[in-house]
């Protein structure tokens, strides 16, 4: 399916557009219970099926010291799955961030190889590279969250002093890790 | 096929044969999880198996709701011949490994047979292998956990500990590193068998009937878990959970013996101190808000998961009557290492201490210990001895009645216990008659896979919601008080059918209730596109849980069976809000026989034919 033209309603609608542009998913990590809800409803929106091989967002769990982080594609601002693509098969665009035309995609997996965090994966069963497309703009994960822990912002309103409060409490975290 | 995978894994370890069979010929009648559990085990295991034998199987079943979107559907149901009670067993699990089995395209897998050495059972999606686990053999469960995850790290992991590999009947089976199918001994079962673990990962996934109206109901259902009362309660659970079972007047100390404890103050102090200044980090079973469990780390003394449950941290403190939260955190660590069921094992050291007080059991019995009452040291030396079946630890490892009974008249008239002989879950059950009703009638002697959460539990704190309970299920706000005799048999009849249900669809019985049977029957439609309405699955539980009483039939159980430990009738509590409450057995086997009347059967307890033809269950007695 070409991404480009399914959402391009998005770049021609002025009601839509301003909506989900420069909006982000955040993460509080503190919040998540790892309950993996937002795998669960990721792959049921998208592929109309529940498999978290198949989500676009995974909780990445360390059991030993209860910490739960849900890694997704993070819309990077110089991303290194751009760089690397062969193909020019992901667009960068200004409203949804990265997504993959799948009509010029050939899946080599440069992507994959590429993203520091791990924020692009392969489809287990029909091999596509699949990331989050932040679902139009309405991203589900956010909405069925039920601690909280993702939330969809204005990266204009994340405020200094959210960062900091992020920085501080990723500190105890580590800090925990060691014990 | 939808909701369900289809497919159930057989594994046979005596001759390393896999076979997989279809689901869809149990599920009209048996839904899942508990249900087909009980149908196959029937099916599968000649009449009086023995339970350590090769012969006997051991079957963990998820439900057709289980690993969906749907809350708290987490859930897998282990159901096996029990060593501890010889009668059917069960017990339920949350966590992740019930859906990880779907994922890799499993209902449910049954293992029978006994493998000549130590083996795990390898799965990832439709490669099976069953593997040498020799390494892995005496290692506690966090180690096994860890060593089957070093190839990947989302591998989820059912496993043994030491205890379960010395057949100890008080070891449950352990999921990954918190979540336990602890009662009824099945670590045992799956030591006989010298399975040390099965380790599953799962890519293939599960297809649902109706996507958006699975997501539209799963919402709905998260909604109002969210807004019921308790819900907000959860995160401060940990320590709240000692003051919640004191205003509910359902605590006991030591061996059943001591309402009042007069140290209890300070262990609850100690108790809060300890969490309080722990970090926490506030844990969930899959797709579940509830957030029951976190993992707790404590500089210097360790770190580990902690549930808010009334059978463990509780149940330590309250049996043993240990002051030192330090200890009773180790003993925690240990157990669930050791992969014993802290419930019955605390409930055993109690009797060990109430024995060797009274001079029943003496110091040369004990291995020299000094077994009394509030010695965390004790207490953690006794865990040693029950996991490895040493000195003392070889005749408590078999749980508090056939200890008993070993020891003579004395120690027997002291022994409490439920149907079967399985210790009780923590709570004192003389004033609360439905307990102790259910505690008598329910088939795997276990009431809190019965009726865990009955509305008498929190009649005392929560009177307004217990009240409303009770009348939308009885009809009357009588049936909530805890010492009444009056409505209680169609109460405990209630919540056993909702229990049942909540095992058989593979989720949790903590929210089941509150989100209501409609909602479920809704996402049992849109998970598996078989239309069903909330009456068709009420009769499905019926039939499960007829079915589990002619499996004890089958086993020998009659009527006598059905009653609990003798000291629960004749001796009156001494002190405490219960002052003078015993049950009457008069009026306790009234309560059996309109129990049985409920359910169709005839005053011994045996279905009669025209409940058998009712529920279709006509064929499995010819």
């Amino acid at each position: 399916m070409d991404l480009g033209a399914k959402y391009a309603y998005l770049l021609e609608d002025e009601d839509v557009r301003p909506w989900c542009m420069n909006k982000i998913i955040v993460v509080n990590y503190d919040k998540c219970t790892g309950c993996k809800t937002c795998e669960a409803v990721c792959s049921l929106v998208h592929e109309g099926r529940i498999n978290p091989s198949e989500s676009r967002i995974n909780v990445v769990k360390y059991e030993d010291t209860g910490i739960n982080i849900p890694v997704f594609c993070q819309k990077c601002g110089d991303p290194a799955c751009v760089a690397v693509c062969p193909m020019d098969a992901i667009i960068v665009d200004d409203y949804l961030g990265t997504y993959i035309d799948y009509s010029r995609c050939i899946g080599c997996k440069m992507c994959i190889l590429a993203c520091p965090i791990g924020g692009v994966s392969l489809h287990p069963a029909n091999k596509k590279i699949i990331m989050c497309d932040m679902c139009k703009g309405d991203p589900q994960c956010v909405k069925s969250c039920p601690e909280q822990a993702l939330e969809y912002v204005d990266v204009g309103k994340l405020s200094v002093k959210k960062r900091r409060e992020g920085l501080e409490k990723l500190a105890k975290f580590l800090e925990m890790a060691k014990i | 096929m939808n909701g369900y995978t289809g497919r159930i894994l057989f594994v046979n370890l005596s001759d390393n044969s896999v076979r997989i069979l279809p689901t869809e010929k149990y599920i009209e009648q048996f839904v899942g999880g508990r249900g087909i559990a009980v149908k196959l085990l029937y099916e599968l295991t000649p009449k009086n198996v023995d339970p350590l034998s090769p012969e006997n199987a051991l079957i963990f079943m998820t439900g057709p709701l289980t690993g969906t979107i749907v809350p708290s559907s987490g859930r897998i149901d282990v159901v096996s011949k029990s060593p501890q009670t010889n009668l059917l067993g069960g017990s339920n699990a949350g966590g992740f490994f019930g859906p990880e089995l779907k994922y890799a395209g499993y209902d449910g897998i049954v293992v029978t047979g006994r493998a000549s050495s130590t083996v795990c059972i390898d799965i990832y999606n439709d490669s099976i292998e069953i593997k040498s686990a020799e390494n892995l053999s005496g290692k506690g469960v966090f180690d096994t956990v860890k060593a089957l995850r070093k190839k990947d790290e989302d591998t989820q992991v059912a496993c043994i500990g030491p205890a379960g590999e010395r057949l100890v009947n008080l070891s449950g089976i352990a999921f990954s590193m918190r979540n336990y199918a602890a009662r009824c001994g099945f670590g045992a079962v799956m030591g006989s068998k010298n399975l040390k673990a099965i380790a599953v990962r799962g890519t293939r996934g599960l297809d649902v009937a109706v996507p958006d109206q699975l997501k539209q109901v799963a919402d709905e259902m998260r909604e109002r878990i969210k807004a019921t009362p308790s819900y907000k309660e959860f995160p401060e659970w940990y320590h709240k959970l000692f003051r919640v079972l004191e205003a509910d007047a359902k605590t006991f100390f030591g061996n059943y013996d001591d309402a009042l404890w007069d140290g209890r103050f300070e262990a609850y102090e100690n108790a809060e101190k300890f969490v309080k200044g722990a970090e926490l980090k506030l844990q969930s079973c899959f797709g579940c808000p509830l957030r029951c469990w976190a993992y707790i780390s404590v500089r210097n003394v360790g770190k580990a998961s902690v549930v808010a449950c009334q059978g463990t941290l509780t149940s330590i403190v309250n049996f043993a009557k240990i002051k030192d939260f330090n200890k009773v955190w180790e003993a925690y660590i240990l157990c669930q290492d050791m992969g014993l069921d802290i419930s019955g094992t605390s409930a055993t050291i109690a009797f060990a201490m109430d024995l060797y007080s009274k001079g029943i059991l003496s110091k040369n019995q004990v291995n020299n210990l000094e077994l009394t009452f509030g010695d965390g040291n004790a207490f953690v030396s006794l865990v040693k001895k029950i996991a490895g079946k040493e000195g003392i630890g070889g005749l408590l490892a078999e749980g508090v009645k056939k200890a008993s009974e070993k020891l003579g008249e004395a120690a027997k008239k002291l022994a409490v216990y439920a149907k079967g002989g399985q210790e009780l879950w923590l709570m004192e059950i003389r004033p609360f008659k439905g307990v102790a009703l259910s505690c008598a009638v329910t088939d795997s002697g276990s009431h809190n896979r019965a009726t865990y959460g009955l509305c008498e539990f929190y009649y005392r704190s929560m009177k307004t919601q217990a009240e409303t309970v009770a009348r939308n299920i009885v009809g009357t706000e009588e049936a909530a008080q805890p010492t009444k005799y009056e409505y209680k048999p169609k109460l405990v009849a209630a919540y056993e059918d909702i229990h049942i249900l909540a095992d058989s669809l593979g989720v949790c019985s903590i929210p089941f209730m509150p989100v209501g049977l409609e909602l479920w029957a809704k996402a049992y439609t849109a998970s598996t596109g078989r239309e069903t309405l909330p009456k068709t699955l009420m009769t499905a539980a019926e039939r499960i849980r007829t079915l589990e009483r002619l499996f004890n039939i089958r086993e020998g159980l009659t009527r006598r069976d059905d009653t609990i430990a003798e000291r629960m009738f004749n001796e009156p509590l001494k002190e405490g809000p219960w002052k003078g409450e015993a049950l009457d057995k008069i009026m306790f086997e009234k309560m059996i026989d309109e129990y049985y009347s409920l359910r169709g059967w005839d005053s011994d307890g045996k279905p009669k034919p025209e409940t058998l033809k009712r529920l279709g269950l006509e064929s499995i007695c010819a």
